[in-house]
């Protein structure tokens, strides 16, 4: 069996499908999370734009929704997401048109769980990040979603503090958008970086506790549908989650 | 900046206001401006009771001048009071909403002095907001009734969305229990808003309607007043019908004030649950109130309002799930409208089976009574076994009390909307 592994970039993903074209039993993956199965041949694929352009104007023939569906499946945090999207691919050339209504196949129910859970993440950070102000008055969100989706939330962001400076850092990846009311661009950056908080934000933050406490009706608990709505992998950085000191 | 101890007593007062939602309206930021609304709408926290956290909910002021029996804030009770002015609420709205921590504001108050002077107040902050802090974020702003209908107007050229509260069903229990509303001071401003929305579509296209983008709700109170299930969603549909309201809220009484007219106990979860789920079933799934109850019967506790329905027509069953049409596919207990949509995506490519239909998770467990799938039938024939299987209490523990959520079904209703 083959194992060919990419550098989890999109390109790279579409170079090992088009080298993996005929291999039926192949697996592919991206580096950091590569197990050895017995007698296993592992192939380093490199990014080779013209064998990934191929396979995009195949795909952009069959289905023009099917670049931004895999596009998605990639974003997965989960080791099998270039299966996953291999294997939609692979239904979607062989059918030579869309495929996505066809629920009863496991290749798309799986193709659309991983979308599902990218979309849905990304649309509950758009209401979990929390930015703090600098003292240089740069708003500052650190993050780590499970998916990649810093650049899906981001536009969101943009129009709404259209008149803000901020940053949305992802720590998890290690990569920050910084946007200075003019260009927004995105960067690779360190883990954790400091920030000096204005003389404000401890006040504000102070408040939004306060009425996150008042708003709550005691008599009434249900932490089970909470938790369900808010996962605790989401408190570290939400003020109003963090314990009393 | 409004000190905390304000804002514990105006956001106590608001808490028990059940509407929370931001969605309904697109409006667009502008140049120079902050804020923007997510048609979607977007909740931002979630506190220990469940309920989200979307908009800052507050009260203008709690110093109130009425009586109404069941309120914590009325005229002669001895609370904590306090009113913030226009900035106060600008300012806390705009640093909580740099910070993501809310989608916009949810404005109310109690009446302080006079119906005019309050409504008075509520505008001077949205139009602050508006113009001033070129806010362009959601904005819920409750109605007084006996305001003046134009200060209602204008105010409402600012906001999203706007609603009265109908608070009892009939103007016998308001009379009652609120003694200073009356029925028309409440319905009609929200009758003249309706026309005013629907003229202003019209005249300027659907899709660019900006009075009122997110529209109009309300909400009533449940139990504190006799009336029955049946006439409470006889008059939610009649206000969709006419109003066209966005949503009806209900909320079941819980006993804040003592009062002999007012009845001692909590009014149980469930039953607000299942007016929700029928409120659902009205505007999603095309049933009408008359089917769901008859005028005087509340909705059963035992089975939810799509399966009573269901098991009083069993002779519209089973119906084969590869040529139903969508609207009785709707009618299927346990077949919700997403559900729905993917049967009929699927089927167009394969007959399916009801293997098929267990791998694209649509939930069998009661819908397999009232469907076959490829001409075959994999429920129970014998209808009183039906009944027993699908009941509450069939699937609940003998000696656990009956809570609302206590079972995995209704657990998830509640999160979805599903039926």
């Amino acid at each position: 069996m083959n194992i060919y592994l990419t550098d989890g970039s999109e390109t790279c993903f579409y170079t090992a499908a088009f080298r993996a074209c005929t291999d039926r039993t192949c697996q592919v993956t991206c580096e950091n999370n590569v197990q050895l199965s017995l007698g296993a041949q592992i192939i380093t694929v490199l990014p080779d734009e013209e064998k990934s352009a191929r396979v995009r104007k195949k795909l952009q023939e069959c289905d023009p929704r099917s670049l931004q569906d895999i596009s998605l499946i990639l974003r997965r945090g989960c080791p099998q997401k270039e299966m996953i999207a291999l294997a939609y691919l692979r239904l979607i050339v062989r059918s030579g048109a869309p495929v996505r209504d066809r629920l009863s196949l496991s290749a798309v129910r799986d193709a659309a769980d991983a979308i599902k859970k990218v979309l849905n993440e990304a649309h509950r950070l758009t209401g979990f990040l929390r930015f703090m102000e600098s003292a240089s008055g740069i708003f500052y969100a650190p993050f780590s979603p499970d998916n990649d989706i810093l650049d899906l939330i981001l536009p969101h962001f943009l129009r709404r503090f259209a008149d803000q400076s901020f940053v949305i850092h992802d720590i998890a990846r290690k990569k920050a958008a910084l946007y200075n009311r003019n260009e927004c661009i995105i960067t690779p950056t360190d883990e954790s970086v400091n920030v000096i908080l204005s003389d404000r934000e401890e006040g504000f933050q102070m408040l939004w506790k306060e009425y996150y406490r008042s708003v709550n009706i005691a008599q009434r608990p249900h932490k089970k549908q909470m938790k369900g709505y808010m996962p605790v992998r989401y408190w570290k950085f939400l003020p109003e989650k963090q314990p009393p000191e | 900046m409004i000190d905390a101890d304000k804002l514990k007593i105006l956001t106590e007062s608001a808490k028990y206001d059940v509407s929370c939602s931001s969605s309904g309206s697109s409006r667009q930021n502008r140049k120079g401006g902050i804020g923007n609304a997510s048609i979607g709408g977007i909740c931002h926290s979630f506190t220990p009771d469940g309920r989200c956290i979307s908009l800052l909910k507050i009260l203008q002021s709690n110093r109130c001048a009425y009586h109404c029996l069941y309120c914590p804030n009325r005229a002669d009770a001895d609370v904590p009071r306090a009113a913030a002015t226009p900035a106060e609420i600008c300012e806390l709205v705009l640093a909580f909403y740099r910070r993501n921590y809310i989608e916009g504001l949810f404005l109310s108050s109690a009446i302080e002095r006079s119906p005019d002077h309050t409504m008075e107040t509520m505008l001077e902050t949205v139009k602050k907001l508006r113009t001033e802090y070129r806010f362009n974020g959601y904005i819920h702003l409750k109605g007084i009734p006996h305001a003046d209908p134009l200060l209602i107007a204008q105010a409402a050229q600012y906001v999203d969305r706007m609603s009265f509260n109908v608070e009892f069903p009939t103007e016998k229990s308001l009379k009652l229990l609120a003694p200073q509303k009356d029925k028309e001071s409440i319905l009609l401003p929200m009758r003249h808003l309706a026309q005013k929305r629907r003229a202003f579509a019209e005249e300027h296209g659907k899709h660019t309607a900006r009075f009122l983008p997110a529209g109009q709700t309300t909400q009533m109170i449940v139990g504190a007043s006799p009336e029955s299930d049946g006439l409470i969603l006889r008059l939610s549909e009649a206000m969709y019908h006419r109003f066209s309201l966005k949503r009806v809220y209900y909320s079941s009484y819980v006993p804040i004030v003592r009062h002999s007219l007012l009845p001692e106990k909590c009014t149980g979860l469930l039953r607000e649950h299942r007016l929700y789920q029928a409120d659902w079933l009205m505007r999603f799934y095309g049933f009408t109130a008359e089917e769901l109850a008859s005028p005087g019967e509340n909705l059963p506790e035992e089975y939810d309002p799509k399966c009573a329905w269901a098991l009083k027509n069993m002779q519209l069953f089973p119906v084969e799930i590869n040529t139903a049409p969508l609207e009785m596919l709707l009618r299927v207990p346990g077949i919700g409208t997403l559900s729905a949509q993917k049967i009929l995506r699927a089927r167009r490519y394969c007959l399916l089976g009801f293997e098929d239909l267990a791998k694209m998770r649509i939930v069998l467990k009661r819908a397999k009574h009232f469907i076959t799938c490829n001409g075959k039938f994999y429920g129970t024939e014998n209808l009183s076994a039906v009944k027993t299987m699908l009941s509450l209490e069939a699937r609940e523990e003998r000696y656990e009390q009956l809570s609302l959520f206590s079972t995995q079904e209704n657990y998830q209703s509640a999160l979805t909307g599903q039926l």
